[in-house]
Parts: C-alpha cells; structure tokens; sequence
C-alpha cells in the first residue's frame, strides 16, 4: 500500500464553543494536497467559525489543526503561511495594485528585486498586468477579486482559503470567474478550502464538498456522491431539490434496504435505516429529475395533480398536490412536455433512480 | 409643495439661527477696526490701532504662548487618545467597551468649571500629588503645579481628551477589521499591521481630532484662568481682562479675531491634509 | 494562539498604558469627590476626617441655588428650541438640495471651531449695538447658537440610518407628506432627537465660557456661579457640588448609554 501523502490541511476534533452555543463541534477534515475542498451550509452552520479557525483567527476550544503536516493550533495567523481572499477581498484601499499584492512579500522580507518581478508574475497569471499603479477603488469588482486571489497567491501559501469570494460579483460575471479560478488553482497545485453557502457553486467547482449544518460536519465526499448519496434527511434536503414521500421499510438485506411506496418498491442505502425495524414508516427521497409521469390510472407511487407549471426553456417544473402529503411535489419534465395546471398524472420512479430513505425524525 | 415638502418651514429657523449668529461675529469683526474710548463704553471711528497694538511683546508672548500650549495639547491628547480609542473600538466584551465609552466622555459633560477645579484638588500645594508624595516622604516641601505651564498643560489634555477620543474611534470603527485580518494573513504581525494598515486609514480622524484638539484648546478659558491664575495666559484671559477690567472692547474684539483666524488657518491646514489623503486614496 | 515574548510583553505593555489613562481621566473626578467629605475648610490630604457639611453648604448656598434655576430655564428653553431648529435643518440639509445649502450648514456648524469667548463676546456687543439688556433672550439665543451642531449631528446620523422606503410606503399608501412626517419620520426618529436633546441639554447647563460673557448676576448660570465662588472661596463647598455633579452626570450618561446606545449617537459605532 502506497503512503498517503501529507495532507495539506488536517482539522482533529476541533470543537469550538461562543459562550453557550457550540458554533463547530467535534470536526475532523482532511484535505490532500491540491484538492479544492468546499465547505457549504446555510448561514450559521459553522462553516466561516471553522474557516476562522483554520486561518488562525479564532482559536479552538479543543482539538488540533495541522497545515502541510506542521501542528498549527496555536500559531498566530501571520506565521501559518496561509493565502487568504476575503469576501469583500480586504483589498487596502491606500495602497496601489502592485503594493498590494506585494504586502505579503514585504512582511517576509522578500528582495525588492525578487518581490517586483514575483508581483508581476502574479498580476500576469490573473491578466491583470498594466494595472500596477491603479487603486482599489479604480477597480471593477472582477478586478478587485483578481488583485486579491494574486495577493494570496504571490507568497505561494501551503493553503488557499477562501470566504465566500463571489457573493460580491453580479451573476455573469461569477460564471466566468469560477471558471478561471478553478483553473488557476489546478495549474499551482495548490490545495484549497472553499466557503460559499451557494450550492450550485459547491458541487461544480469543487473536488469535495463537505456539507455542515448547526456546527457540524454531515458529510464530506465529491459533489456527485453529495448529490447521489446523500448521508442524512439534512444534506439530502439542503443539496438540490428534494421530494419526500411516505414509505414503509420492507426488509434490509446487507448494503441495501428494500422501502415501498403506494405501489413501488425501491432498494436503497440501508446505512441510514440501521435501527429501524421492518415494517415501520419512513421518508423516501427522490430528486425532481427522477420521478417519472404516466397517464392516471399507472401503479406507481401516488397521483397527482398539476398545481402550476413553471417554464425554464430546456425543462419545465410541475408544481403537483398528491393526497395525503403536506408538501407540493416538484417534477422535472421536458421543456416541450405538455402537462398543464389541472392534468391528472401517476407518478412513477425512474428505474436508473438514487432513491434514499430515512427514518422519520421527531 | 413638490418634491420637497416643508423646506421653508425646515430650513427657516435655521437660516434664522445662523443668521443671528452671523451679526455676532460681524459684530465682533467691526469692534475689532473701532477706536477704544478710555472709561466709556461707547467706541470710537475706524482704525488699525486695536492691531497693531497686538504686536506689543505682551500680547505677542500670550499668542505665541497660546499657539505654543495648544499644539503641545493637542499632540499629547492624541497620543493618549489614540491608545484609549483602539482599546474602545477593538473591546472584545461590550460592559468593558462601555466602561471605556463611559470613562472617555464623562469628562466632556462635566463642563470646565468643575473639571478644572478637581484638577486644583490634585495639582494644589496641598492637594493630592504632593499630599501623596509627602506621605511617601519622596519630599520635602510641595512641588509647585499650579501657575506653570505643566499644570496648564495637564489640564487641557484632560479636557480635550474626551473629543480626541471619539473622532479617533469614529475612525477607527470605519475601518472595515477584514483589512487587519487580511494584514495577518499575508504574514504581517500586530505591529507591522497596524504601522501599515491601521495608522494610515485613521490618518483622517487623526488629523480631524489633532484640529478640533488645537481648537478646543484655544477656546479654553477656565482652565488657564484657574490653574494658571494669572500668571500663564491664554488669549482668551486677555480678551476677558480686557473686556471686563479695562473695558478695552475693541482691543478685545480685535484679539478674537486675530485668534479666529489662527485656528481657522490651522484647520484650514489640516483640512487640505485631509484632502491630499484622500486624493492619495482614490 | 502563542505570541512570541515580545509581544506579550508588548500586550500587556498596552493594556497597562490604557489603564493608566482611564486613572488619568477618572483621577481629578475621584479625588475632588473624596476631598468633598473633608471636615475641614481647607484641602488637604489625605483627608484628616469625614463631614457632609460641605454638602450642606454647597446646596444651601443662595448664588448655587440661583445658578441652578437660572441654568435649568436657559437648558430647557435653549435645547428644546435647538431640537426644533436642528431637527428640521438637519432634514432639509440631509436631504434636499437648495440654494444657500453648504452655507447654511457651515454657519450652523462652525460654533464648534469658534472659540466660546469669540462667541461670547460676539453677543454680548450684539446686544449693546441692539440695545437689548443681558436678559434670559440673549443667554438663550447665545446657547441654542452653541448646542445647535451637536443637535444637527445627532439628528443627522438618525436620519442616515433611516430607512427611506419606510416613508415611500406610507405615501403610497396614501399619506401625505405631513402626515408622513408626524406618523413615520419623527417616531423613527425620536431616539436621535432624545440623544440629541440631551447631549444639547448637558452641554447647554455645563457651558461656562461664552455664559461668562453674556450673563449678568441675575442670570447668572451654574458654572458661572461656581466660577465666580472658587476665585473667592478655598472651602470645598465646590468640590462637594462638583461629586454631586460627576455622579449626575456619569449616571445620565450610563443611562444614555443603555437606553440610546451612547456609541451610536457618538459615531464610534455601527449597526451592523
């Protein structure tokens, strides 16, 4: 068996506490050399207590943290040799392009000549050369965001960190910027922690996703396994659209478990179901995408009617009621589907579909 | 009405006010070109006289005196305000932070009468420095604090202080604290953090407290009358002596003006400091 | 996290020298309330005894008692009427555009860099040339003259953290402008006015300077009367009415503080 590379960053057991409220509990990360990690979750979940911590602004209560194998917990910030953008990038509003991003050079006492030319580099990789002597406040948002990933970035940190870095640019412009970071990440090697609380964001630009709700860390696995497989009632709801229907478990046969809705049965996941009992309730959860329609009538999970129809050129979303259930179910159809408001539909699950279930919660 | 309703009924007692506060100092302006009638109160027809008797090396020394006691006062309430500003700002539990807000500006409310005559409690021949000093049997006889500069001096930091302080921390609390952090993350310590970063964007408060500093201490009255007691003057004993012993008006008037136009001239100063930052930082 | 030596060192050094200053600032208030329990007629210390009577004297005392009847007309007279004319230039100023705007701005802030004995002595030969005696008027109208910019702050700085479609909401609901006013504006307001009027009411009682100037006997003010007291008294009547007067004022100010949130009247902190 190969030896397993150092890890760039290696979070143990870090549990840190503001007063009575546990902000991270017990999170325990390890982010391999290269690899761009995201941390997602709604407002409050921990994920900027946890990049804080990383950063060396915050300090835990317990646990360790380790940056490219060295024992970091109780550094001070400025000697962890991190990179770090901000999320309204923090750039210095004082200072020129070029003394910004050669700050971090300055502090490490880096030649004047070296420092120019590693500052021109820098500019060279996120296209900003010629700007040198411009403001801050001169700049675009798009550039603003390039000078502070090239400040980052021109010390050649052991890690990336990175708050929220897009919530501040309008929608067009973030695509590409995505896009071109992800890029420059790749081509530096360079192993990166990711917060945004966008999912869309999440699962496209990122190697790993580690999804965090009320201080701790649900799960951590590559966008597809987020999405597909997701390990608990919260991911699965937070993480794309979700629709949850009433099921009973059957059986659980070693890896999968065998659930039944209205008139399907469907294997998935039987880790969630451990300590369930055959034969008692529990919510089934399909995406919009795998749930099929047939005409009314069809054995399949429920009926349903279209309560609204939402047009979106390559699909159109249907709103539908089912008996029984509180909650509008959400279909995915072809955007030349002709199902209305008011058409009568049975619904069925696609055959090749990632059906998970899980106990119903208290 | 239109798109601004009640302008007149807004802006009308303000114009008033201003106005009225306009005649003051238009009154002040035409005493100070009045000729003084010794024993009357009425003036006389115009003249320079008021002016260049100020060149006379008693009113000279009080100026250079005055200007001379102001920049001392404002450099060293900064530099205790500064201090006093950052912990406020950067106060981790808000009862310590109010505590600091508390302590800072009460003295700005307490008026200078009061201020100054519990500074004569400490600064006295028997007041609490030296009862303290003999007690410790440090020496032998009082020190002399009151009628020196020193004591003035000490005094007027403590009433300016107060100001200082808040302009330093409204400036200081505009900095967005992501630009220290930002600081640290690219390897920068406290100290070199904040000689780079934080110095420079409080620049402004600086410069607008170090002027109403200087301001407030030209404006000083009680204190040098009290602690100095006559013996380190201030312009503005002078225009009160003037006025109300010799009833020298116009010569008082002409002093005001003079002095109005130093301060003006020095935040005048200071103003265009500010806007050469400010064009550095756009 | 661990910080080197030197920065310790450095932290602590900090810590101490703020410290220091606070007993710098709280020192004289502290020590003229202690020698206002002396027993006797003359400051010494440390104090050889404990008495009330200076309390006593300084609360019988006529010329205290008259400064405080006097101080407490001109205060209420001259911050109300500055909360009236600062609120609605603050208005106008903050958010029309009008000929005369930055003029009239400059002239009602400007008494803040105006020396208070320039002010002083500016009314006090207004009144002359007029012809007008030195009656409650003119120690009023020097005040609100002076109380003014620090109502127009305050108000202002309300004004800027008001929520502007708050108004365009009742005006589309049909309210008009007046009503919008009396039903939206000014209750949203009301805790800037309040921090404004009593900032220009503590201000108003304390000022001394420019009171020296246009007070006679009969309208002399407090601080007038103390002034005039220590250059002919050493009893420590003063320092016993100076106690009362830190106590009163720190408390005004604790409360204002909980109540209106002192930070934020004073500019030194932001909601976020």
């Amino acid at each position: 068996m190969a030896a397993e590379p150092r890890p760039a960053l290696q979070v143990d057991g870090v549990t840190r506490r503001f007063g009575a409220v546990t902000a991270l509990a017990d999170a325990w990360l390890k982010v391999p050399p290269g690899e761009f990690l995201t941390l997602l979750g709604p407002s409050g979940c921990g994920k900027s207590t946890l990049l804080n911590l990383i950063a060396g602004f915050l300090e835990p209560d317990q646990g360790e943290i380790f940056i490219d194998g060295a024992l970091v917990t109780e550094v001070p910030v400025w000697q962890r040799g991190i990179g770090m953008v901000f999320q309204n990038y923090a750039l210095f509003p004082h200072m020129t392009v070029a003394k910004n991003v050669a700050y971090g050079l300055a502090a490490r006492r880096v030649p004047r000549e070296e420092a120019a030319r590693r500052v021109a580099e820098a500019l060279a990789l996120v296209k900003l050369t010629g700007m040198e002597e411009r403001k801050p406040r001169q700049l675009s948002g798009g550039q603003q965001q390039r000078v502070a990933l090239a400040r980052a970035l021109v010390i050649r940190p052991k890690l990336l960190l990175l708050d929220e870095p897009f919530s501040a640019l309008d929608r067009n412009l973030r695509g590409a910027m995505q896009v071109e970071l992800r890029e420059i990440q790749r081509s530096l090697g360079i192993a990166t922690v990711f917060v945004t609380h966008d999912q869309g964001e999440a699962l496209s630009m990122s190697d790993r996703v580690a999804v965090m709700s009320e201080g701790r860390i649900r799960q951590v696995g590559t966008p597809e396994a987020i999405y597909r497989r997701p390990a608990d009632r919260f991911v699965a709801e937070f993480v794309g659209d979700v629709n949850r229907l009433p099921a009973r478990l059957v059986a659980v046969e070693g890896e999968t478990a065998l659930v039944e809705c209205g008139a399907c049965r469907l294997s998935v996941p039987a880790a969630p179901l451990a300590a369930a009992a055959a034969g008692t309730a529990v919510d089934l959860f399909l995406r919009p995408e795998q749930i099929r329609t047939a005409p009314p009538g069809t054995p399949g999970l429920t009926e349903a009617v279209v309560a609204a129809r939402a047009f979106h050129g390559d699909h159109a979303d249907l709103h539908c009621d089912a008996p029984g259930m509180a909650q509008r179910l959400l279909l995915r159809v072809p955007g030349h589907a002709a199902e209305g408001p008011g058409a009568r539909l049975a619904l069925l699950p696609d055959p090749s579909a990632d059906a998970v279930a899980f106990p119903i919660s208290g | 009405m239109g798109k601004r309703p009640f302008l007149g009924w807004f802006v009308t007692p303000g114009a008033l006010c201003a106005l009225g506060f306009a005649a003051a100092m238009a009154a002040v302006l035409q005493y100070a070109f009045r000729a003084h009638i010794p024993g009357s109160l009425e003036v006389g027809g115009f003249t320079w006289a008021n002016f260049e008797g100020m060149l006379r090396p008693l009113y000279a020394t009080v100026f250079l005196q005055t200007v001379w006691l102001c920049a001392l006062t404002a450099f060293f309430s900064l530099l205790l305000g500064y201090p006093l500003a950052h912990a406020l700002v950067h106060a981790r539990s808000t009862a310590w932070k109010s505590v600091l807000l508390v302590v800072a500006v009460t003295p700005l409310f307490l008026g200078e009468v009061v201020r100054t005559y519990s500074w004569l409690t400490v600064l006295g021949n028997s007041g609490f420095v030296n009862g303290a000093l003999l007690w410790l049997g440090l020496i032998d006889g009082p020190i002399q604090f009151m009628f020196t500069r020193f004591g003035v001096a000490l005094a007027l930091v403590h009433v300016t202080l107060p100001v200082m302080v808040i302009m330093l921390a409204a400036a200081l609390s505009h900095i967005d604290r992501d630009y220290e952090r930002a600081a640290h993350s690219l390897g920068a310590g406290p100290v070199r953090s904040f000689l780079t970063v934080t110095l420079p964007l409080s620049m402004p408060g600086i410069l607008a407290g170090t002027g109403t500093a200087f301001a407030w201490t030209f404006s000083a009255f009680a204190t040098p009358q009290i602690i100095g007691g006559g013996r380190v003057n201030m312009v503005s004993n002078l225009v009160y002596q003037l006025g109300f012993s010799s009833f020298n008006f116009p010569f008082a008037a002409s002093l005001s003006i003079v002095g109005l136009a130093l301060t003006a001239a020095v935040l005048g100063l200071l103003r265009i400091g500010t806007m050469r930052l400010e064009r550095v930082g756009t | 996290m661990t910080l080197g030596p030197g920065l310790r060192a450095l932290q602590v050094g900090l810590r101490l020298l703020v410290l220091a200053i606070i007993g710098f600032i709280l020192l004289p208030s502290v020590v003229v309330s202690i020698a206002a329990f002396s027993d006797r007629a003359i400051l010494t210390f440390p104090p050889t005894g404990f008495s009330w009577r200076w309390f006593e004297k300084a609360l019988t005392y006529e010329d205290f008692q008259q400064g405080v009847r006097n101080g407490a007309i001109v205060m209420l007279l001259a911050s109300s009427i500055a909360l009236v004319i600062g609120t609605g230039a603050a208005m106008a100023i903050d958010r029309y555009r009008f000929r005369g705007r930055a003029l009239l701005q400059a002239m009602l802030l400007s008494p803040l860099v105006v020396p208070h004995f320039t002010v002083g002595l500016g009314f006090l030969i207004l009144a002359a040339q007029i012809g007008m005696a030195r009656t409650y008027t003119l120690v009023v109208a020097c005040h609100v003259v002076l109380v003014l910019p620090f109502v127009l702050r305050s108000v202002t700085v309300s004004l800027r953290n008001l929520d502007g479609r708050l108004e365009q909401a009742a005006a589309s609901l049909g309210a008009s402008p007046r009503r919008v006013l009396f039903t939206v504006t000014l209750p949203l307001l009301a805790p800037g006015l309040a921090g404004g009027w009593l900032f220009a009411a503590i201000l108003s009682f304390n000022e001394f300077t420019a009171s020296l100037f246009v007070t006679a006997q009969r309208t002399q003010t407090l601080p007038v009367a103390m002034y005039n007291y220590v250059r002919e008294y050493a009893d420590p009547s003063m320092a016993a009415l100076s106690a009362i007067y830190i106590a009163v004022t720190a408390l005004l100010l604790v409360l204002a503080n909980r109540f209106l949130g002192l930070g934020r009247i004073l500019g030194v902190e932001h909601g976020r």
